[in-house]
């Protein structure tokens, strides 16, 4: 009976620390996956999806920028334009580089510039969304 | 650069939005090329009926 106890409670310690070690890859697959678009299904061997995130989210945000949208920055005192900033920072590396992309000033006076912002804010989402299915697989919980 | 050279009007801006959207959305909750063709085929022209759908409807309002 004491080995049996014992036996469950190594298979129980040995289960706790599975899932410690899980969590903490799926931890650094998703910093990774919001740090560089893709990156995280790259760590994890998804090839093809970390192609695919990378070409939709890169192309959503350098389209958003080349169209002069504009990049909410960390001072918004709106609560939309801290919406705004929460998505766009999502995007990642992208949210960073974002003036290196934009030679010239957002103008959102035009509709393309309108469209520029919120392609990407897109991307940012959908960055967050990668990086969800990147944490998910990272720690075991999704095939 | 005025813009961005490729988008040169309303309905190319959502064409390049809808895409890329759709591919993402297809990655993302498929799995293999064929569902996910499918499903991105499938995305992209529920967007592309929709965002026609709502402009005809609200046309009259922009007179």
């Amino acid at each position: 009976m004491r080995a049996m106890v014992s036996d469950s409670a190594t298979g129980k310690e040995k289960e706790t620390g599975h899932a410690a070690v899980s969590n903490v890859r799926g931890t650094w697959t998703a910093v990774a996956a919001w740090a560089v678009p893709g990156l995280g299904h790259l760590m994890l061997r998804r090839w093809t999806s970390a192609a695919a995130y990378f070409v939709c989210v890169g192309g959503l945000a350098l389209a958003g920028l080349l169209m002069r949208g504009a990049v909410f920055g960390p001072s918004a005192t709106d609560i939309f334009d801290r919406l705004g900033f929460f998505a766009d920072l999502g995007a990642g590396a992208f949210y960073f580089l974002a003036h290196t992309f934009q030679s010239i000033a957002p103008d959102v006076a035009h509709a393309s510039g309108d469209y520029g912002t919120r392609m990407f804010a897109t991307a940012g989402i959908l960055n967050l969304l990668t990086v969800l299915e990147a944490y998910e697989i990272g720690s075991g919980r999704r095939a | 650069m005025a813009a961005f050279a490729i988008v040169s009007n309303h309905f190319q801006a959502m064409l390049v939005f809808a895409v890329v959207v759709s591919v993402a959305f297809a990655v993302l909750t498929k799995r293999g090329f064929t569902e996910q063709a499918k499903y991105a085929l499938w995305a992209f022209l529920a967007f592309l009926l929709v965002a026609v759908g709502i402009g005809w409807i609200l046309y009259p309002f922009s007179q």
